[in-house]
């Protein structure tokens, strides 16, 4: 993530020069950002659907795993959290 | 490791709940109170565990040992057709492949009860009904007059071939071992087959696993050949596939037991064995020996199961460890049946 966000940083003042006037260039980094937030509940799902199964598997064999099995299975979800505050450091 | 499967596999689904059932199989404790029962009170307590269904609906029919024994028998079938039921892509090939295992168990029930002229009802009841033999097979072979209708009947199946070819060195010498093994080697043969182990993902865990099962069948083999005394060459027994022994080195290392215990203790199963390899060298019984080998497979597959986590590994080592168990019952409940004291008893039991 945060090569992500160097690598947001370092492209925006380029094309800031070289090819779009200033309004423009704020969009594209906020759009860049969105992207990244996108990428990372990407990440987070994949990872939830491993975890969501086995805990399901585990709650399917004794109800008592069912607050366990939730709480892992969204903890992946902190990933999309950290992501969103990507946005607040570029706007 | 993948974390995802390429093939639909659901490891993590089937693990999970492998890994339930797994830390309800009994432990110590639980066989130290078993081992003082009488069978009666065997059945009851196992009302308790995770065998109740089973007693409950057989509970009306039967009593005492013969009831502890169906309900065992029931229970591992259901536990494994679960299994089937759970499992999805190359997983389930996997699993349905090695429990083809039952069918070559079922073969040899029949194969045995012929032979010893068994009543068909007490063949039956021993059938395990997992594999992929179906009802109708299973009726008709329990139903054979003779060893040659039964292997008439199997003629379809996996292992036709293969008993037809060992049916002249049955009639020969009048023993069942060249029948047996020759079920026991066409489910080797087949197991592996068609089985790509370097680029599949998921099959070579499986063949691992495999490699170590044949491996330690090949010495117990190898062992009851040389105790045996007579004059059969252990090549001719020797099960293809192992990575730890090549045919003809086997037969030269059976002779040697201090030998044959360092070269295992060399080898990859080392760490896992070592415990079971000092009983190895203690004992002087043949099976003790056994025993110790069965214990150390059981500490190498679990070994395997957490290196491979998402894999067929664990579930492999539970259709391992839930036999395991079901064996350690029946013969607690056996023994006590017979009355053998706590102590024959625990000798006669597998643990970890």
């Amino acid at each position: 993530m945060l090569e992500f966000i160097a690598f947001v940083n370092a492209i925006a003042p380029l094309l800031n020069d070289v090819l779009l006037p200033a309004e423009l260039s704020g969009n594209i980094q906020i759009g860049l950002a969105a992207l990244g937030v996108g990428v990372a509940a990407l990440g987070a799902g994949i990872a939830e659907g491993g975890i969501g199964a086995a805990a399901v598997g585990a709650i399917a064999e004794d109800s008592d795993f069912f607050g366990i099995g939730l709480l892992f299975t969204v903890l992946p979800e902190t990933l999309v959290i950290l992501a969103i505050v990507v946005i607040f450091l570029v706007q | 490791m993948n974390v995802i499967s390429r093939d639909a596999s659901n490891y993590s689904y089937v693990n999970a709940r492998v890994r339930s059932r797994w830390a309800a199989l009994f432990g110590e404790e639980e066989y130290d109170k078993l081992t003082r029962m009488g069978p009666s009170e065997i059945a009851r307590f196992m009302e308790e565990t995770e065998y109740g269904p089973e007693i409950n609906a057989l509970g009306s029919r039967y009593t005492g040992v013969d009831l502890v024994e169906y309900a065992l028998n029931r229970n591992l079938a259901r536990h494994f057709e679960d299994l089937l039921e759970w499992s999805q892509g190359t997983l389930y090939d996997l699993i349905s492949r090695y429990l083809r295992k039952f069918d070559a168990w079922n073969a040899k029930t029949a194969l045995r009860g012929v032979y010893s002229e068994t009543e068909s009802t007490v063949i039956e009841d021993d059938f395990i009904h997992a594999g992929e033999f179906g009802e109708r097979l299973l009726t008709r072979l329990q139903e054979c007059a003779a060893v040659e209708e039964v292997v008439e009947t199997l003629e379809g199946t996996l292992f036709g071939a293969s008993l037809q070819d060992a049916l002249d060195d049955y009639e020969e010498t009048g023993s069942l071992v060249p029948l047996e093994n020759a079920v026991d080697r066409t489910f080797y043969d087949n197991l592996l087959r068609g089985l790509n182990a370097t680029t599949e993902s998921g099959t070579r865990e499986f063949v691992k696993f495999l490699q170590a099962e044949v491996d330690f069948r090949n010495v117990r083999n190898a062992f009851r050949i040389a105790r045996s005394g007579g004059e059969m060459d252990p090549a001719d027994y020797y099960i293809e596939g192992g990575r730890l022994f090549e045919a003809n080195e086997l037969a030269s290392l059976v002779g040697n037991r201090d030998e044959l215990v360092a070269r295992l203790r060399d080898s990859r199963y080392g760490d896992e064995v070592g415990p079971a390899l000092e009983t190895l060298e203690s004992t002087e019984s043949l099976i003790g020996f056994e025993h110790a080998l069965d214990a150390a497979l059981l500490g190498y597959a679990d070994h395997l199961s957490h290196v491979f986590p998402l894999s067929v590994c664990p579930v492999l080592a539970f259709v391992l460890a839930k036999e395991r168990e079901v064996d350690n019952i029946r013969a607690i409940a056996r023994g006590r049946e017979v009355g053998l004291s706590q102590e024959e008893i625990e000798r006669e039991l597998v643990m970890l």
